[in-house]
């Protein structure tokens, strides 16, 4: 088992955002967390992903739990393990193409980030300024960044909701075809409902 | 990538930021630095050239003029005292060695100065080239004296470049000095009688045998070389003393200019119908003395002071008085220099935490994929400590290049052998930045290490 969720309670300012929330995620299936704004689905993916402490119930990764880790030892899981894409992309600004992606890069040879590059056709971009990319390039260069530490599980927080219809479907798809080369689990949150054709296993959240 | 890269990366996007910073630090380190290397310098040359010199003595007036002139050669002398009198005082049996010394004229700058021997003996200088001098004329030079054995030159009146020749008299070089590190590198050393001479006294253990009418002669030049003082020093009061030592007329101290000069006028003419040998008599400029006992520092200048038309002074109390003075002008230095270090680790503090609110998604990010708390607060001090290395870095070089060029505009007080020393002070002012540097960039780096990142990233989410 990938990820078990038991319990699971969250509450921020006193308002339950998550309550009493179990499942499973076995090794190589994908999630999909759906919901509408305000839903929580957020707050899975963090708590999921150790940036955010449950207020009841457990989660485990493998052999993970993560009540018994110190601040530390999930950071280092969570560099280790995880990979994330974020919906407003996060590139840092004063950095290159190459630059932002080797700022992840943790396990993996050079040659695999360069296989990587190539394959999200960023190649030619490498020494580019990422300010100075268009929209889809810097979208593929955020999906190179959550991919380049050959992560066991990709986060991706809505990646698809400001895009249209043919983005959403190349984005997608680019996406679950580097899943697929690393063998990672993909977990996304979104509201998007147009990306629900692309996974077996959602969990519908409400309000 | 490394975390240094990512902070010079860093730097480098925000380069105006960065450079305001480097700079505002190399400022405040150059300046503290010079400061430093120009009163170290000064407080070694102050003790140096003091060294043995207990008391001086010479014509009434500024006693801190009588020794920033005799002792240190910075200033012009009060005036000149009877040699006849000098000679009581050296006589003193509390007196362990004297060295009479006569100012008056000048080679480029370089002072001409009659005295003994001595003068080099008490400070343990060594010739390097040639010997002392045998004659009247024959010179020692200070190894700053542009001027090599053999060599002859005209001296010139009075104690700046632009004075009258005395192209009756050449000057022969015999001896170089060894480099010392004292007043005497720049000082031109003869005897005393070359100087009496040129100036048409009598020189000393050697009764005049000058026609009366050649005498005249040259006390009207004596009339002319003390006019300039009155104009060079403006010491109307003592040279209305030697006024009335030398012609016997009776003055008030604190009489007009233009009383004065009437009352010159007046005296040259009686000069040329009542001269006498008196008037031409030796008249040295000072007395440098080292006694045989401190209690003789104290009760010497008193009893001088009361007992004679001379004055003795102190030079450690006069070198007091003078750094209390130095030491107002080095304090308003050293406060600015502060405030300017201040300046720049408030500059350092406020470009991090200035730009810390518009980095807080990129640290964020940085959390997310895995960097440390501890990491994050390292990247940002390390952020810190680049800029205030750089800084010190210009600093240190900007200090070093100025010190070079402003150490040859300050001859007064001989800084051109002067070197930029690492010192104690150097230390501690390198280490006050980088600790002042260190401390403005350690709120910055807690703050950034303790973001929540999932409310940054939500933030834009």
């Amino acid at each position: 088992m990938l990820f078990k969720i038991k319990n699971l309670e969250y509450q921020k300012h006193n308002k339950n955002i998550l309550s009493n929330l179990n499942f499973n995620i076995e090794e190589g299936k994908h999630l999909l967390i759906l919901g509408s704004s305000g839903s929580g689905k957020t707050s899975l993916l963090n708590l999921m992903s150790g940036l955010l402490k449950p207020t009841k119930g457990e989660i485990f990764f493998e052999d993970f739990k993560y009540s018994t880790l110190l601040e530390e030892e999930i950071d280092k899981m969570r560099a280790t393990n995880f990979g994330f894409i974020f919906q407003k992309l996060h590139l840092i600004g004063h950095l290159n193409v190459k630059q932002n992606i080797d700022l992840i890069k943790n396990k993996i040879d050079p040659k695999k980030v360069e296989k990587l590059i190539f394959g999200l056709g960023l190649n030619q971009k490498c020494k580019q300024m990422v300010s100075k990319l268009s929209v889809g390039e810097a979208q593929r260069v955020a999906i190179a960044r959550g991919l380049a530490n050959n992560p066991k599980v990709i986060f991706a927080d809505e990646p698809t909701s400001s895009l249209d219809d043919y983005n959403t479907q190349k984005v997608i798809e680019l996406i679950l075809d580097q899943t697929k080369q690393t063998n990672s689990t993909l977990i996304v949150s979104t509201h998007d409902k147009r990306i629900k054709k692309y996974f077996s296993k959602i969990t519908e959240m409400s309000l | 990538m490394s975390d240094l890269s990512f902070v010079l990366y860093s730097l480098k996007y925000r380069f105006l930021n960065s450079f305001l910073s480097i700079m505002l630090t190399a400022f405040g380190v150059s300046i503290a630095l010079l400061i430093s290397q120009f009163g170290n310098h000064i407080e070694n040359r102050i003790n140096l050239d003091g060294r043995g010199i207990d008391i001086v003595v010479g014509a009434k007036g500024s006693p801190l003029q009588l020794i920033l002139s005799s002792v240190y050669h910075v200033d012009i002398p009060t005036g000149n005292i009877p040699y006849k009198q000098a000679k009581k005082i050296m006589n003193n049996p509390q007196i362990k060695e004297s060295i009479p010394l006569a100012l008056g004229d000048n080679w480029k700058g370089f002072r001409i100065v009659g005295t003994t021997t001595n003068y080099i003996k008490h400070y343990n200088i060594i010739l390097s080239e040639g010997r002392y001098w045998d004659e009247n004329f024959e010179v020692v030079i200070g190894s700053s004296v542009n001027l090599n054995i053999s060599d002859e030159f005209i001296g010139v009146h009075g104690l700046l470049e632009d004075g009258s020749s005395h192209e009756d008299h050449k000057y022969k070089v015999v001896g170089i000095l060894e480099p010392s590190g004292t007043v005497l590198d720049r000082l031109i050393l003869t005897s005393l009688n070359s100087v009496l001479d040129i100036h048409g006294l009598h020189e000393i253990n050697k009764p005049s045998e000058k026609s009366h009418e050649y005498d005249l002669d040259l006390e009207y030049h004596k009339e002319e070389h003390n006019h300039e003082h009155h104009k060079e020093t403006h010491e109307i009061d003592h040279n209305h003393k030697h006024h009335e030592e030398e012609h016997s007329h009776e003055h008030h101290r604190g009489q007009k200019l233009n009383e004065n000069i009437d009352h010159q006028k007046h005296s040259k003419d009686k000069n040329k119908i009542n001269e006498t040998n008196e008037s031409k008599s030796p008249e040295i400029t000072s007395l440098l003395i080292t006694t045989k006992s401190p209690i003789a520092n104290i009760n010497l200048p008193r009893s001088i002071n009361r007992e004679s038309s001379l004055q003795a002074a102190n030079p450690a109390l006069e070198i007091n008085r003078l750094t209390s003075i130095f030491g107002l002008g080095s304090k308003s230095f050293s406060i600015l220099s502060l405030t300017l270090i201040l300046i720049a680790s408030l500059n350092i503090f406020s470009g991090l935490a200035s730009n810390l609110e518009n980095r807080m998604g990129d640290l964020a990010v940085l959390r997310a994929v895995g960097y440390s708390k501890n990491r994050i607060f390292k990247i940002i001090v390390l952020e810190g400590i680049v800029v205030v290395m750089i800084g010190l870095l210009i600093g240190i070089v900007l200090s070093f290049l100025l010190f070079s060029i402003l150490k040859q505009n300050l001859s007064s007080v001989n800084t051109i052998n002067a070197s930029f020393i690492i010192n104690i002070d150097f230390v501690i002012i390198i280490a006050l930045v980088f600790f002042a540097g260190l401390i403005a960039a350690i709120f910055p780096a807690y703050r950034g290490s303790k973001i929540s990142i999932a409310n940054q990233l939500s933030r834009t989410i």
